[in-house]
């Protein structure tokens, strides 16, 4: 399992362009995403072997995230930025979940709390890295958490409750992660291709 | 009509009459009034109250209302109270949110019973108004071993399709409609996490359950509060059991009722910390499935537990150290304080205590010089010493080096004047600092001059040689120094021998070993001033060895020899030494092995005949192959597969006679042995054969019995000669010789036809019965013999001859001559020659076969019966001249037949001479005929022409020296 701050892995992430340019800083962030999928899907396993959950379990209720875009046919960077916009109510989530777990559980230190802090802080630097990506003087873009956690976890109360839920949101953070690595590379994509005209 | 009349009278005034009593019974036990009541959820308890009058018993109904199931009915019996209400406690198996539940109760006295109260419905949560799918009880903390049951509530519409309890399917009991409950019994204790129980709908999405946690109320030992510095406290306590609880259910603690945040130390054990010291503290601790407390009761001054000492420093010195130390409290500096100071060196951990007020140092003594050491301190309170505090960081040093001690010095002499010089390493220790160089010397009270040499500190040995020391020397004395970084050592002296004593081998003591040493004990010895000297070295080695020795005090008359370097089966020589101020002196000498062995190698074995008996000689093994006392030898009789002792000898024997074994091969083994058994034996091997004056006198001893029996034989023969010679040799009349045959008229000059062919002759004179044969010359058949001209020319073989006799003997057919018979034989499978002889009646006596005179002597012939045929051969047979029948016949006639059989093999009578070259080249056609083989049979006798007494007379003027040729021969077949 890889522990590495996410400052490290991002060096080995980054397939393409250069640092600071255009196309460079699409790839890094498409190289964050991937890293945050993979972390995403390793913090589920994490999460599904130490509750014991069911896990042919499949929650009905649709996405906990969805968005819609402003056009029908949105453009890439209209596509980014519902991504953004998604990333930061998974970020909301994930830090929801942080807390009710450790309210529930109290602080503890293992693999699934160590995965959990990792996913936390490499999607906030994925927000960091899309927002210096996309913002422009007219577009500002917000990295904070967007979720208030304080209803009740799918308005019912208990444990069992609880890890379905969480379960749900990490579901929702593997999407989100995978969602937000294809988009990018849309754009890094788009990008490359503007600079080669 | 009128009994019937009155029959239904009886009877309607029996139906009131008891409708009469019903009625008062329902009147006289009141009917439960004011039914209401209060659940809790948590506990799945509902408390039932009612005001029922005077009665104190009632009948309790709790039904499923629902499906009307009976949960519980049962006769309770309460007091009613002072409000006039009675109360009963109910607790049902299953969480109360999972179905509505139907109270009623009834009074009872006795059998009788009133009506049933109005009943009273306990809502659960599966009313068609809650559609949600639910699960009950939601995380509920229960102890280990316990048993629970849930309830799950599908959704409204939905269908159940099983329930599960972690990973296993458990079977289900519907309560209502919607309700499914089931139990799971002897709950282990959960993880952190608590246990999954969750129902499942037919769809995946379908699924909802609770959560259980199981563990353990809180337990805890060992509640002591300290102080370090006489204000604060730290109370602190070990948990023997973890409680399986985590977060928002793990145990809390709070002492003297405040709530103490919890430092968890390793080994379950946890401390909390408080500014004040109290004289009494209470622990307790909480967790949902309960509380567990613990009390301690100390003054401040009992439980004084210094910090650990600071900033410790040493100042060491070559045997001592002073170790000084920093409190980081002030507080300290007026307590009377014990301190235990831990010295660790290489080998070594000692603990040494120190006590004063406020104490900061300690000094070491007796401390080893050049040694590393490493210390550190604790300390408690002197007065209510309570326990040690914890120990402080630990540093190193060294203490300063010291001039070493002296040598342990040894020599060894060889049996010549060179020796070795010897000294030990210097054990740890002892040395005082690293060693820089040794120095021996060897001086002479009597000279002035001194050698010495400096030697590397690795080296342990200086060879000396002392055939240079001047013969007016006395003694001659080597003195070995050591040194190191402080100095010299004090000389260590020795005095060497001019002249070797060694001891005889019979003064050797054996020795064992016992118990991992050689005990070695000893007389003491007055000339012994300085003590004794104890050597110990292989015994195999005899030059420069590898000595080790000890030194004891002049007191000590015996000592245990102990080494590393002791090996089994290897002898070792221990030397007594006296020590004086002359040169060391041998005393005593033993010689010993750790473990016996049996012999490595086996004698060399050598046999020897001696007479008839056998003489086994064997040389001795090696020393250094014995690996034991040699015991004696064991003698064995070989036979391969098993050993069969003859005799056990001692060691003085090296030879061994065997005595009494019959002639034949045998194979000895000869097995030395030591008291660890038997080596593997040296084998081999004789053949005892007769010897030459019994094989003489056996030669002789024949001779003699040989000679013997002919002496008797001829004895025999000579007294019944009359009757052998009748019996063997019966009178043969003499022939009568018409003229002087001792005279030879001329050379007989009988030329042979090349070919012949007896031809049958009619002979006027001669009885017509009879014939001659003529011998023909057959060319069909010379023909034939060209054919293997090729072939070796078989000398033995006769000219092709047929004899074709008219008349034909009727007399059974006897043969003479097998070795002839066999010849025809081979002949019948050459078919060159056949030659037959189907019946002679002339006279055969002079009829023989002509050969060719170069191969006579190999030429088969039929020879007359008279002749015995034991002469073993033909003789030649003389050519009658065709123009003379007569003469031919006079001449085969004269011919003697004594002298015929005397010849004794083949001598030709006659030189033939060819008179032509034609006729050498016939005889030469005739080569390859002859030497075809032969075949001949006879069916008759040749007999001679004579009559019998005539031929009994040439008989009787025979030799009488040929009888017994002839008895012989006659006697073959």
């Amino acid at each position: 399992m890889s522990e590495d701050p996410p400052e490290q892995e991002e060096q080995r992430g980054s397939g393409a362009g250069l640092p600071g340019s255009g196309t460079g800083q699409a790839g890094r962030a498409v190289a964050l995403a991937r890293l945050l999928h993979r972390e995403c899907s390793h913090l589920l396993q994490l999460f599904v072997r130490r509750v014991s959950l069911y896990v042919n379990y499949t929650p009905d209720g649709g996405r906990i995230v969805s968005l819609s875009a402003a056009s029908e046919e949105p453009s890439t960077e209209e596509q980014v930025l519902v991504m953004h916009s998604a990333l930061r109510q998974c970020l909301g989530l994930i830090h929801c979940v942080i807390l009710k777990e450790e309210e529930e559980w109290g602080e503890l230190e293992g693999d699934y709390e160590s995965m959990r802090k990792n996913v936390h802080q490499r999607l906030e630097y994925l927000l960091h890295t899309t927002k210096a990506l996309m913002e422009t003087e007219e577009t500002i873009l917000e990295v904070t958490p967007d979720h208030q956690c304080t209803e009740e976890v799918d308005g019912s109360a208990g444990v069992f409750a609880l890890k379905m839920w969480t379960y749900r949101v990490l579901l929702e953070l593997v999407h989100w992660a995978d969602h937000a690595a294809n988009t990018l590379y849309k754009l890094q994509s788009e990008r490359e291709e503007k600079d080669q005209n | 009509m009128t009994l019937n009349a009155m029959q239904l009278l009886k009877f309607t005034w029996l139906l009131i009459v008891f409708m009469s009593l019903s009625s008062w019974a329902k009147d006289v036990i009141p009917i439960p009034q004011q039914v209401s009541l209060s659940e809790n959820l948590k506990t799945q308890q509902v408390s039932i109250s009612w005001v029922g009058g005077e009665a104190t018993t009632f009948d309790l109904l709790i039904l499923r209302t629902e499906l009307n199931d009976t949960v519980f009915y049962e006769t309770v019996t309460v007091a009613a109270e002072a409000s006039g209400q009675s109360k009963f406690l109910w607790t049902s198996a299953e969480p109360l949110e999972c179905t509505s539940l139907s109270f009623r109760v009834r009074s009872r006295s006795g059998q009788l019973t009133s009506d049933w109260s109005s009943t009273q419905i306990l809502q659960g949560n599966d009313s068609p108004t809650d559609e949600r799918m639910q699960a009950y009880p939601q995380d509920k903390t229960v102890p280990a071993g316990s048993n629970i049951t849930f309830c799950c509530i599908i959704g409204e519409g939905k269908s159940f399709d099983s329930f599960h309890f972690i990973s296993e399917s458990i079977n289900v009991t519907r309560l209502s409609r919607r309700t499914y409950a089931a139990t799971v019994y002897n709950l282990k204790p959960s993880r952190s996490y608590g246990h999954n129980a969750y129902c499942k709908g037919k769809t995946e999405a379908e699924l909802y359950g609770a959560v259980i946690f199981v563990g353990y109320p809180p337990l805890f030992t060992d509640f002591i509060c300290e102080t370090h510095d006489l204000t604060s406290a730290v109370c602190h306590w070990t948990e023997p059991r973890k409680t399986q609880l985590l977060g928002r259910r793990q145990t809390r603690y709070s002492i003297n009722g405040r709530n103490c945040s919890v430092v968890h130390l390793e080994q379950n054990r946890k401390q909390c910390s408080f500014p004040r010291w109290e004289e009494n503290w209470k622990l307790l601790g909480w967790n949902p499935l309960g509380e567990y407390s613990l009390t301690d009761i100390a003054d401040v001054r009992s439980r004084v537990v210094p910090l650990p000492p600071e900033e410790l420093s040493t100042v060491a010195n070559a045997r001592n150290a002073t170790v000084t130390w920093q409190w980081k409290l002030n507080h300290y500096v007026s307590l009377p304080l014990v301190c235990q100071v831990e010295l660790m060196s290489s080998d070594d951990k000692t603990k040494r205590t120190f006590s004063g007020v406020g104490l900061r140092s300690a000094t070491l003594l007796d401390l080893y010089p050049y040694e590393e050491y490493s210390v550190k301190v604790r300390c408690g309170a002197q007065q209510n010493f309570w326990r040690w505090g914890n120990w402080s960081k630990t540093i190193s040093f060294q203490t300063d080096s010291e001039i070493p001690s002296a040598p342990d010095v040894w020599m060894w002499m060889n049996g010549d004047t060179t020796g070795q010089i010897l000294w030990k390493p210097y054990e740890p220790r002892k040395s005082h600092g690293p060693i820089v160089s040794y120095e021996v010397t060897l001086w002479s009270p009597d000279d002035i001059t001194r050698h010495t040499q400096i030697v590397s500190p690795e080296t342990f040995a200086m060879p000396v040689n002392l055939s240079g020391i001047s013969i007016n020397n006395t003694k001659v004395i080597a003195s070995v120094v050591a040194k190191n970084p402080a100095g010299l050592s004090p000389p260590e002296s020795l005095g060497l021998p001019l002249h070797v004593n060694d001891l005889d081998s019979e003064a050797i003591t054996k020795v064992d070993f016992r118990e991992g040493a050689f005990p070695l004990s000893w007389q003491s010895d007055a000339n012994s001033s300085c003590g004794y000297i104890v050597e110990w070295y292989e015994a195999s080695c005899q030059r420069d060895c590898p000595v080790e020795w000890i030194k004891v005090g002049e007191e000590i008359t015996n000592v245990s020899i102990k080494s590393d370097a002791f090996e089994p089966g290897v002898r070792y020589y221990f030397s007594l030494y006296s020590c004086s101020s002359e040169a060391p002196e041998l005393l005593k000498r033993w010689e010993g092995y750790t473990r016996e062995l049996a012999p490595s190698s086996s004698v060399q074995l050598s046999t020897e005949q001696q007479d008839s008996d056998i003489l086994i000689s064997w040389s001795e093994i090696p020393s250094t192959h014995r690996r034991g006392f040699l015991l004696g030898y064991n003698v064995y009789l070989n036979n391969g597969s098993q050993l069969t002792k003859l005799a056990s000898l001692s060691t003085q024997e090296n030879s061994y006679t065997v005595k009494g074994f019959p002639l034949g091969s045998y194979k000895f083994t000869v097995k030395a042995f030591t008291s660890a058994g038997e080596d593997t034996g040296g084998t081999a091997s004789i053949t005892l054969e007769s010897s030459a004056d019994w094989l003489i006198f056996e030669i002789l001893a024949t001779l003699g019995v040989t000679a013997l029996a002919l002496i008797i034989v001829t004895f025999v023969c000579y007294k019944k000669r009359k009757w052998v010679k009748s019996a063997f040799y019966p009178a043969i009349p003499e022939p009568k010789v018409p003229s002087d045959w001792s005279t030879p008229h001329g050379t007989l000059d009988v030329k042979p036809s090349p070919h012949s062919m007896v031809h049958i002759v009619e002979k006027p004179e001669w009885d017509s019965s009879k014939e001659v044969l003529v011998v023909i010359p057959e060319e069909d058949e010379d023909d034939e013999g060209q054919g293997i001209r090729d072939e070796p020319v078989d000398t033995d073989e006769p000219t092709s001859l047929r004899y074709y006799n008219q008349v034909v003997d009727e007399r059974p057919i006897r043969p003479r001559y097998p070795d002839s018979s066999a010849s025809s034989a081979s002949s019948m499978d050459s078919g060159r020659t056949d030659v037959t002889y189907t019946g002679i009646q002339t006279s055969g006596s002079s009829l023989v076969f002509q050969s060719d005179s170069q191969s006579s002597s190999d030429q088969p012939l039929v020879v007359p019966e008279s002749c015995g045929g034991a002469d073993g051969g033909y003789r030649p047979q003389m050519q009658l001249p065709p123009e003379n029948d007569n003469a031919s016949l006079a001449q085969s006639h004269s011919l003697p037949e004594s002298q015929a059989c005397r010849s004794g093999g083949y001598r030709p009578q006659n030189n033939w001479q060819l008179d032509s070259p034609d006729e050498a080249d016939e005889r030469r056609s005739l080569a390859p005929s002859l030497g075809s083989p032969t075949s001949i049979a006879s069916t008759q006798f040749l007999l001679p022409d004579q009559s019998s007494d005539e031929l009994a007379e040439e008989k009787h003027q025979s030799s009488a020296a040929t009888w017994l040729t002839n008895l012989l021969s006659t006697t073959k077949p």
